[in-house]
């Protein structure tokens, strides 16, 4: 292991599993992908994408079919103990920590679980119950916590851990806003201070645009976009117009834009109909006008649209189900 | 000063940091006995009773049997009750694992999972020495007989016969790895545990190789007739020994074997 590895390389990773009446899913689909240290990378993807597989094959808890994977250098399947030397993580749909034990014991069997146990690890757990606003609750028994407090539990216990690395699957799930957009500050907080590597996948477009420096967009088990949050909805970002024209359009008109340009949101206003039109690259808006041009149309306005992290994702979702549903 | 809290590489995996190992599921095991106190005790209880039940009804309906047995069966009940624990504690603790979702945590610690299973297993057998003694006493105190108990003598045998139970708590919690809801075979295990204990290793000495029936055996003549450890068949010890090793080794090969194929499945925590 060296310092100029990648904190996580997977090559070629794929998993399949063959199903009761014998048929074979791909789970996931020949991932490749590279985390430099100190960075926040955010897994997004529909329900059933793969991305808790993918997490699972990366940590080991799950055989991959094929592929590689190295955490700090140090090849998982060969060597997962040595891997795990610098991993931690919270899964998503397990509870992940002791709900008998209270959250201080639960801290200690963790952090003593990576081979720490020692008065300032007592104290760093202190810290971490600080940092996430509930040192109030340290000897209090996890089951008598509130959904959100667990939470909080179990990342602090993966923090205690002290690992280099993290993995993070859902954090917020199942949190009310006030709760998940607090958990989410004090999670870019622990990030920062600690200067860790951290993979989170979350259906929570805000927090990942909140924590995550890039984005890694899965769909039926394959990287579908890897991208910096910006560059990802720089992506859309000149490619989506509302458009304001005055007069009517006729149904003919309304077909053609819709098939060559995605136009959508239709609204009509005082004389004026407003829709959107997506597309494929800037030069399309020329050829837009020249359609409602030829309708006898004027456009009053052109807005481009600047679209959310949310906007984006979903866009890379409806691309890629078009474009294995293919031509009509 | 603010604590430390690098992201610094933990101890390596040596016999220090098995220590630490040791220290987190002893730990805990312990906070979660004194927390839920009643159970525990209710446990016991439930065991002393269920041994009442053996002596009494043994005595209603063949009392001269019992009489002439007593040791042999109080002997082999604190066996059985220790081997039970001891084999079962392991599945049992994976189950519950699994259910409350920290399974893979246990997985994902750089001690390896099977040493964590096998620290568990330590501090099972341990707990079940415990359980085993104070069943102990309270049947002495119950059926006035006095036994002897020469720790020197009683606790290696004790040790050697238990590893061949944890052993098939290794398959055992293999399987449950696998195949998930088998608490049926725990209770068929139970059962075979009794016939195991109770087996006439000395009229067909092939059933010596049997878990827990050559220990049983000898700790009936130490325990029974008073010999120690150095008086009893240098042949049958070094068996109990080479039984031992082989039952860990052979249950830690399939426990591996069996995690393996659950990681494969992609069920490891499920249950």
């Amino acid at each position: 292991m060296t310092d100029s590895d990648p904190a996580i390389a997977v090559e070629n990773l794929t998993k399949t599993y063959t199903e009761r009446d014998g048929e074979t899913v791909t789970a996931v689909d020949d991932v490749s992908l590279e985390v430099e240290r100190g960075t926040v990378v955010g897994v997004l993807g529909p329900n059933g994408a793969g991305k808790t597989t993918a997490i699972k094959s990366i940590l080991g808890l799950v055989v991959p079919s094929s592929g590689t994977v190295r955490v700090d250098g140090v090849d998982v399947s060969e060597n997962p103990a040595e891997a795990y030397r610098s991993v931690g993580a919270v899964l998503e749909g397990a509870r992940n920590v002791y709900w008998r034990l209270t959250v201080r014991e639960n801290l200690e069997f963790f952090s003593r679980l990576h081979g720490h146990d020692s008065p300032a690890d007592d104290r760093a757990h202190e810290e971490y119950v600080r940092t996430l606003n509930f040192e109030d609750k340290l000897d209090e028994l996890v089951n008598d916590l509130s959904r959100g407090m667990k939470q909080k539990t179990a990342l602090a216990c993966t923090f205690a851990r002290r690992t280099p690395i993290l993995f993070l699957d859902e954090p917020t799930l199942g949190l009310d806003v006030e709760t998940s957009r607090d958990l989410r500050r004090q999670l870019r907080e622990l990030v920062e201070t600690e200067d860790r590597t951290v993979v989170l996948s979350s259906h929570d477009m805000d927090t990942v645009q909140q924590l995550c420096d890039r984005v890694v967009v899965m769909n039926e088990g394959e990287i579908v976009a890897d991208e910096s949050v910006e560059d990802l909805i720089d992506l859309f970002r000149t490619q989506s117009y509302r458009l304001t024209v005055a007069g009517e359009l006729s149904d003919s008109t309304r077909e053609l834009l819709a098939e060559r340009f995605q136009a959508s949101d239709w609204e009509r206003l005082d004389g004026e109909v407003e829709f959107e039109v997506l597309l494929e690259h800037g030069d399309q808006l020329y050829d837009c006008m020249d359609v409602l041009r030829d309708a006898g149309v004027t456009p009053a306005s052109v807005r481009a649209l600047d679209p959310d992290l949310e906007e984006a994702f979903v866009r890379i979702i409806e691309r890629e189900r078009a474009a294995m549903e293919g031509p009509a | 000063m603010s604590p430390d809290r690098s992201t610094t590489a933990p101890a390596r995996s040596t016999a220090l940091g098995t220590g630490t190992l040791l220290k987190a599921i002893g730990t805990k095991t312990y906070v979660l006995r004194k927390r839920y106190l009643f159970n525990t005790v209710t446990q016991i209880a439930i065991i002393y009773v269920l041994f009442l039940m053996v002596w009494f009804g043994g005595k209603a309906v063949a009392p001269t049997a019992i009489a002439d047995n007593l040791a042999g069966i109080t002997v082999g009940f604190f066996v059985w009750v220790m081997a039970v624990r001891a084999y079962r504690a392991l599945s049992q603790d994976l189950i519950n694992e699994a259910q409350w979702g920290t399974l893979e945590q246990l997985y994902l610690t750089p001690f390896g999972f099977g040493r964590v299973l096998a620290v568990k297993t330590v501090v099972n057998v341990a707990e079940s020495f415990l359980w085993g003694a104070t069943i102990l006493a309270l049947l002495l105190v119950t059926t006035s007989q006095s036994l002897y108990v020469d720790v020197v003598s009683v606790v290696p045998l004790v040790a050697l016969s238990l590893a061949s139970a944890a052993g098939v708590g290794f398959v055992l919690g293999g399987l449950t790895l696998l195949y998930k809801r088998i608490e049926n075979v725990f209770t068929l295990v139970q059962f075979l545990f009794v016939a195991f204990i109770a087996a006439p290793v000395e009229q067909y000495p092939l059933l010596k190789l049997l878990p827990l029936s050559l220990g049983t055996d000898l700790l009936g003549s130490v325990m029974g007739d008073g010999l120690r450890l150095w008086e009893l068949p240098a042949l049958d010890l070094g068996l109990l020994v080479v039984k031992a090793t082989l039952y860990l080794v052979v249950g830690y090969v399939v426990l591996q074997r069996c995690q393996y194929r659950a990681r494969v499945r992609g069920a490891l925590g499920h249950y």
